[in-house]
């Protein structure tokens, strides 16, 4: 076989292996642009025969609709949670990964394993205390409620991400510049993190993953369009008796897209941000 | 004036300033997760009934543990979960390589198909729920649809009922969400190998698989740990998945920790009882993830990195 | 405080005269005050918001919905309101079987409504509002279920020949939930078609359950406070899911059916006979529906005892003891069940607690031409009269629930016999009621 041959194969076995990967979220996204009755029919219709926007327009409230879903409010919360909350754990990620990577200090590795091992309490067991304690503090139902929780969440696995990234920077480029009179601050900021920033950035697309997703948590931590996510507004389908599964997928394409879309954009970042990032101690 | 400089000398002092610098980090887990847990500590010795605020401080003892190790159900669904993440954290690792190696390969448009293969990562978990409890319904569920049409059965299989099927259909749910996770990691180990130790053993004779095993994958390893790690902190993910296909049903077939703390805690709303089962599954999460952090560590110290 | 409560009377009094001077309704009673309410949301449930402008035009009240959300979210959230002190509103959505759960938090509706307003609804769904004597809940709509059958597979002569050759006795929409069965099986075509179907896990398959065990002559607490329904009736209760389960007169999925797919399964014209709420009644008669102008209705079978099922809730609204203006709460859900308000929520098929709004109703359909409304009202006003009843009150009936509902489903699927299913349950639940006692 020559290799131009070995190459089409194996283009094609990728190809159909992502076919088969996608399918499942594909016919949901479809599902989408279906009317109910066909998306649940028996037996199956299979080739749509009729597609529509007509659960798009149910949930924005446009034409002769029930009651609108408020789902720009909840993009908006969404946005502004999983962005804000990105941002700040990036921040603190940054400053603790800076410190594990560079300095000697008592309590380093217990610090370190603690940092970890407070991401391994299931949501489920912290719901309910911190609801109570974020009541006392009136801090539900808030956007800032919700991202300090999405920060503490996503804070150890930045920290560990970013601290592989800058022992993979050579110490000496800094040390250099603080020679030729560079302060520490600006031998960081000048030479360090330009070096780090796809870390950082494959840092921030897992966290930002993370917060756009996440359900449990904000499920019982948000009350009203001041402060839910689109996640949580998918539950508005599910009445008592019934689920409204096409309206649903429509939600979900609307969930999707902007996250697929950062992706597409970080890609090349996030290779290369991970390839050195967590192995290379 | 004096005690300012004297505390800003501190803080800005060779040894202050690690500290100084995961200050914010350690107080962010300080609020959100440390009082938090303390307070469901104590809770486990109460019979705190979550629509009763005043049982929260009827001490009941060691009572809910004590009910807890003798409970039955409780130990099954505790050796299920482990036994599920067991089986679905291995096979993501193995899927998500097999994945990695295909993409490796191709050159034309491999933006494109990874960000494809990133796909499912998109999906919150509650969405992979609702998807699969839609896929795998036995009357009208495509997939029971598509093996009638296509003639490969007669019976509406029950997936969702049925134990083993449901567990798979579960845990084929969980492996759609994550496999992603393993692949983009191992990938990335893929990019970063070095290629000179490839070529020499194709120098000295190896075939593909000799390769594969003796260089390819050690190389790899410490990536795989890392995505075991990373999916081992982030497990409790898959309470969502479950609780919306099975609820944990029928017959406590597909109970998982999870969703028995869940529905102790809030539907029956015994709170005490349902803190108490939380921890003794926080023991399970950090046993798995302090094994799989150890083997990282060792990992990277094999690589030579000096950790 | 009180200076403010003796403004706010001093207001109130010029309001009302002000008004009685105009002769208009009672405008602007309480002008500036806004009522937070917490409200289950959901296709069904929300038309009736679209009324809410009108109640606060009439009082110049303003309405926060607080949260809007199904009702197992809200049951949630309202736990949780308790559990942190956090109740800072005043009027909640609410249901029969999740009512008794909520200790002190609802006050008791006799002190602050109207004898007319409370007795204009149904005596019956107002029994069943009542939690340790208290009313607590005004219902708005209730959920009690009756039979659906597919008319054409009883006109079909083949059919009705060889349904008498094998069980004896002619073949007409069943009166007795064994004909049921019997029915079930025969019409069973796996895995095409399926005899009937039930909810089979969560509060549905309890209620089920617990609404075959009354028919078949059962109590599901004793005398002595402790669960009594491992009795022989409760057996016989749980052998018909089990029977039909075996015999694959249901659909093999049903241990994870909830109601969507009870209803979504009839309406692909793949189920012979489905129990189901009048909510459904539209839509199985709709071009949505693949049985459309073939679905009949009949009142809920008879167990061995002679009793009709009649397991219902009704969705209704409460005010919390911690109400800062009871009064603006009082008239809120007074304008929310009201006539009109039933009326518009009777019209989507939804079942109207006050018998007037039915008739209504039933006379508005029948001026329309729409037989299928009428008699899906009538069945169901009937029903509502004379079968419904609620789940036992207690606050204890969830948690029971949530340990019965997993037994129930393993005798279904066979891995227990009923009644070691049911003694295992019972065990389960007596240890719940010791606790609390």
């Amino acid at each position: 076989m020559s290799t131009q041959t070995k190459a089409i194969i194996s283009w094609i076995v990728t190809f159909i292996v992502m076919l088969i990967i996608t399918m499942p979220g594909l016919w949901v996204i479809l599902s989408g642009f279906r009317p109910l009755q066909e998306i649940l029919a028996k037996p199956a219709i299979w080739i749509p025969q009729r597609l529509t926007l007509d659960n798009f327009y149910a949930i924005f409230g446009i034409g002769e609709t029930q009651i609108a879903i408020p789902v720009l409010a909840y993009f908006r919360n969404s946005i502004i949670i999983a962005t804000t909350s990105t941002a700040i754990a990036i921040i603190v990620g940054i400053s603790g990964g800076y410190a594990f990577a560079r300095y000697r200090f008592k309590f380093k590795d217990t610090l370190f394993l603690g940092l970890m091992l407070s991401r391994t309490v299931p949501g489920i067991a912290l719901s309910l205390p911190v609801f109570i304690v974020w009541a006392r503090l009136g801090w539900i139902d808030t956007q800032f409620g919700l991202i300090l929780v999405y920060v503490a969440l996503n804070v150890p696995f930045t920290i560990w991400l970013i601290d592989g990234f800058f022992r993979q920077i050579p110490k000496e480029l800094a040390e250099a510049a603080e020679v030729d009179g560079c302060t520490r601050w600006q031998a960081f900021w000048k030479i360090e993190f330009p070096l780090a920033k796809s870390g950082i950035a494959s840092a921030g697309i897992f966290a930002f993953l993370t917060s756009w997703n996440e359900f449990a948590l904000a499920s019982n931590l948000t009350r009203s369009t001041n402060s839910k996510t689109l996640p949580v507004g998918l539950t508005d389908f599910i009445a008592q008796f019934t689920t409204d599964w096409a309206g649903m997928c429509a939600m979900a394409f609307i969930i999707i897209v902007p996250a697929l879309i950062l992706t597409f954009l970080v890609q090349k970042h996030l290779i290369a941000g991970l390839t050195f990032g967590g192995v290379k101690g | 004036m004096s005690v300012m400089t004297n505390i800003k000398r501190k803080l800005f002092s060779e040894q202050a300033t690690p500290y100084v610098l995961l200050l914010p980090a350690v107080i962010m887990i300080l609020i959100v997760v440390l009082f938090p847990l303390i307070f469901s500590l104590y809770t486990s010795f109460t019979g705190y009934k979550l629509t009763r605020p005043d049982t929260l401080f009827k001490l009941v003892g060691f009572r809910n543990y004590v009910r807890i190790f003798g409970d039955w159900d409780f130990w099954v669904a505790f050796f299920r979960t482990v036994g599920f993440l067991a089986v679905v954290i291995n096979l993501e690792f193995l899927l998500g390589l097999g994945i990695a190696l295909l993409i490796n390969k191709i050159t034309w448009g491999q933006r494109t198909m990874r960000t494809i293969m990133m796909f499912p990562m998109m999906f919150s978990p509650i969405l992979v729920g609702f998807q699969f409890k839609f896929i795998f319904n036995d009357n009208v569920g495509i997939l029971n649809n598509a093996l009638q049409g296509l003639g490969i059965t007669e019976a509406a299989i029950p997936w969702l009922v049925d134990g083993w099927l449901a567990m798979g259909a579960i845990a084929f749910a969980e492996i759609w969400m994550s496999t992603s996770i393993f692949a983009i990691l191992l990938l990335a180990g893929l990019f970063a190998m070095p290629k000179d130790p490839l070529e020499a053993a194709q120098v000295d004779g190896c075939n593909a698989w000799q390769t594969f095993r003796h260089i390819t994958l050690p190389f790899l390893m410490p990536f795989a740990y890392i995505a075991m790690t990373i999916r081992s902190l982030d497990v409790a993910r898959a309470y969502d998945v479950v609780d919306t296909m099975t609820g944990g049903g029928p017959a406590g077939r597909t109970e998982l920790l999870w969703t028995l703390i869940a529905r102790t805690g809030y539907d029956s709303a015994n709170m005490g009882m349902a803190n108490a089962m939380a921890y003794v599954s926080i023991i399970l999460s950090i046993a798995f993830t302090y094994y799989f952090f150890s083997k990282l560590v060792a990992a990277r110290r094999y690589m030579g990195g000096a950790l | 405080m009180r200076l403010l409560s003796k403004l706010s009377t001093v207001l109130l009094a010029g309001a009302t005269a002000v008004t009685m001077f105009a002769g208009a309704s009672s405008a602007g009673e309480f002008d500036g005050y806004t009522l937070k309410v917490k409200l289950i949301g959901g296709a069904q449930y929300e038309p009736l918001y679209t009324r809410i402008p009108e109640w606060e035009a009439a009082t110049g009240a303003k309405v926060e919905i607080l949260s809007r959300k199904n009702h197992f979210e809200l049951d949630r959230e309202i736990k949780q309101d308790i559990a942190s002190g956090s109740i800072n509103w005043c009027v909640g959505s609410n249901h029969t079987s999740f009512a008794p759960q909520y200790g002190s938090l609802y006050i008791d509706l006799s002190v602050v409504l109207d004898e007319d307003v409370v007795g204009a609804i149904s005596e019956n769904v107002n029994n069943s509002s009542m939690v340790d004597g208290r009313l607590v809940q005004l219902a708005r709509h209730s959920d009690v279920s009756n039979l659906y059958y597919i008319k054409s597979l009883y006109e079909d002569e083949q059919n009705k020949a060889d349904f008498k050759a094998e069980y004896g006795y002619d073949l007409m929409p069943p009166e007795t939930w064994d004909q049921v069965k019997d029915q079930a099986i025969f019409f069973a075509d796996p895995p095409n078609f399926y005899g009937t179907q039930y909810v089979g896990k969560d509060e549905g398959i309890s209620g089920r359950f617990y609404e075959m065990l009354v028919a078949e002559g059962g109590t599901f607490f004793g005398t002595d406070g402790k669960v009594a329904f491992n009795s022989p009736e409760g057996v016989r209760a749980l052998e018909w899911f089990v029977d039909l389960y075996e015999a694959k007169a249901v659909p093999a999925g049903v241990p994870n059916y909830l109601w969507d797919e009870t209803g979504l399964g009839f309406a692909s014209g793949t189920v012979a006979l489905n129990l189901d709420w009048g909510g459904w009644a539209t839509f199985f008669n709709s071009a949505d529906s693949k049985i459309q102008g073939d679905v009949g209705l009949i009142r809920a079978p008879k167990g061995s005892s002679g009793k009709r099922t009649g397991w219902s809730g009704s969705h209704s609204f409460s005010i919390t003891e911690a109400c800062d203006n009871k009064k603006a709460a009082a008239s809120f859900v007074t304008f929310l069940t009201n006539f009109d308000s039933q009326l518009l929520e009777g019209r989507t098929g939804l079942l109207p607690t006050r018998p007037d709004a039915i008739a209504a109703v039933i006379e508005e359909s029948r001026a329309a031409g729409n037989d299928w409304l009428v008699e899906v009202f009538e069945t169901y006003g009937a029903s509502m009269a004379e079968d419904a009843f609620a789940v036992p009150s207690t606050p204890l009936w969830i948690p029971i629930s949530n340990e019965l509902f997993p037994e129930l489903q393993a005798a279904i699927v066979g891995e227990k016999t009923p009644q070691q299913a049911l003694d295992d349950a019972a065990a389960a639940a007596n240890q719940l009621i010791e606790d609390e006692g």
